[in-house]
């Protein structure tokens, strides 16, 4: 997609109050490394990792383990993550839990797309972080095919615990996040801010899948697309 | 009961087709008549091989006869390289009597069609949907022939032996779609 740049606007003004924090006494350079973004940051970022709304898309029996965490016995809500909705205009946590097929993937990426920014995706489960075991001319061989994930569960399917885990960490990645350094225009765009969801770059770039790790349906690994036995095809 | 000139040949793969088994006495009586060949499988399954043209016949007269209220499904076997290649086997059931018996009547490939029952049983209609969907059988006859478990679109039928099991561009019509919205977005911008 585009190239990271920061620093950059695109050309868009701020708005007159935010200029007056840009350019007043805490101000902050382009970077957003300044005594306000930081704090902004931190403050922004606590509360978005702490009340996470998840969308659950259960596919499969990871679905059953998800209910079993948002129910009483292990309790989202210790982590504010237990408001599922079933709408992804209100969810800002998209968790695939279970086997995704290519019939069900536009559904799936139509949710993606409808829910608004900023989002995060956790892949449940081997089926949705590899396609599992499930090496068929129907599934979709590991989501990150059709959207960007941020965490990966494995299990099949995984437990509650994991799950949680998996929350935990993206809490802690949330923290790293720079949304006020976006507001100014620096730090790396994560996303296509007109709502399209296009990433301009990949969540993982730069952290290719191993030799093994390749597949004929992964459109990244597949050579030929003419190729009528793509299990013959020669995988660099 | 009249022994059919049945092309199949495959009756070595079905066990016991030396023994000759009795039929229940209400089944030969409502197909008296009619063409069939008896067989029974190697899991004991009662088996009538019938031609295309005499299926109708006598499905209708097993249902009308002999009581065979339920049709548990219509489903095929693919037995590539062998001709004729497919057997497709409507297993039935009668609920009164506790009788379970299979029909069963072989395809060519190039020939892959034969009449629907779904008029007969409705509960048919969906079995035989999904037999078009994963064998390319055609129902002449069926309301609603679409196929049940592939998108509708896909250019295969995943089940004949000449399919590899992780599919020919699997994401094709997944990508026409997101190539569709993605030229719909940028029409928006």
């Amino acid at each position: 997609m585009g190239s990271i740049e920061r620093g950059t606007n695109d050309g868009r003004a701020l708005p007159a109050s935010l200029r007056a924090v840009s350019e007043g006494p805490l101000a902050t350079d382009a970077s957003g490394s300044g005594f306000f973004a930081t704090k902004a940051d931190w403050l922004v970022n606590w509360g978005r990792k702490n009340s996470l709304w998840p969308m659950p898309l259960g596919l499969s029996c990871c679905g059953i383990e998800l209910m079993a965490m948002i129910g009483p016995k292990f309790d989202l809500a210790r982590f504010g993550a237990e408001a599922a909705r079933f709408t992804p205009r209100q969810c800002d946590l998209l968790v695939v839990a279970g086997t995704l097929t290519w019939k069900m993937a536009t559904a799936a990426r139509t949710i993606y797309d409808q829910m608004p920014d900023p989002k995060w995706v956790i892949a449940m489960g081997v089926c949705s972080s590899s396609g599992g075991m499930y090496d068929s001319y129907a599934v979709v061989q590991g989501i990150d095919s059709i959207m960007p994930v941020d965490v990966y569960v494995p299990g099949c399917p995984p437990r509650p615990d994991a799950v949680i885990d998996a929350i935990l960490k993206l809490q802690k990645k949330i923290e790293r996040e720079t949304p006020v350094a976006r507001l100014f225009g620096g730090g790396p765009a994560m996303r296509d801010e007109r709502g399209t969801g296009q990433l301009h770059y990949q969540p993982n770039h730069g952290l290719g899948k191993g030799r093994l790790d390749k597949h004929p349906h992964d459109p990244k690994s597949r050579m030929n697309l003419g190729d009528p036995n793509p299990r013959k095809t020669e995988i660099q | 009961m009249t022994q059919t000139d049945n092309p199949s040949g495959g009756a070595a793969s079905e066990g016991a087709a030396a023994v000759t088994p009795l039929l229940a006495p209400r089944w030969a009586a409502a197909l008296s008549g009619l063409a069939y060949k008896h067989l029974r499988t190697a899991e004991g399954t009662d088996t009538l091989e019938v031609e295309r043209g005499d299926l109708r016949a006598v499905l209708a007269a097993l249902k009308n006869g002999a009581g065979f209220a339920m049709c548990t499904f219509v489903t095929a076997v693919d037995h590539y390289p062998r001709t004729p290649r497919f057997a497709v086997s409507h297993q039935l059931l009668s609920l009164e009597h506790n009788d379970r018996l299979r029909v069963r009547c072989w395809l060519r490939a190039d020939d892959a069609h034969l009449p629907t029952c779904s008029d007969l049983w409705p509960g048919a209609n969906w079995s035989e949907r999904e037999c078009f969907d994963m064998f390319g059988i055609v129902f002449d006859g069926h309301p609603d022939l679409r196929r049940l478990m592939m998108p509708p679109g896909y250019d295969h039928h995943p089940l004949r032996k000449e399919f590899p099991h992780v599919g020919i561009e699997p994401d094709r019509l997944y990508r026409q779609w997101d190539r569709k919205r993605r030229e719909s977005w940028s029409e928006k911008q």
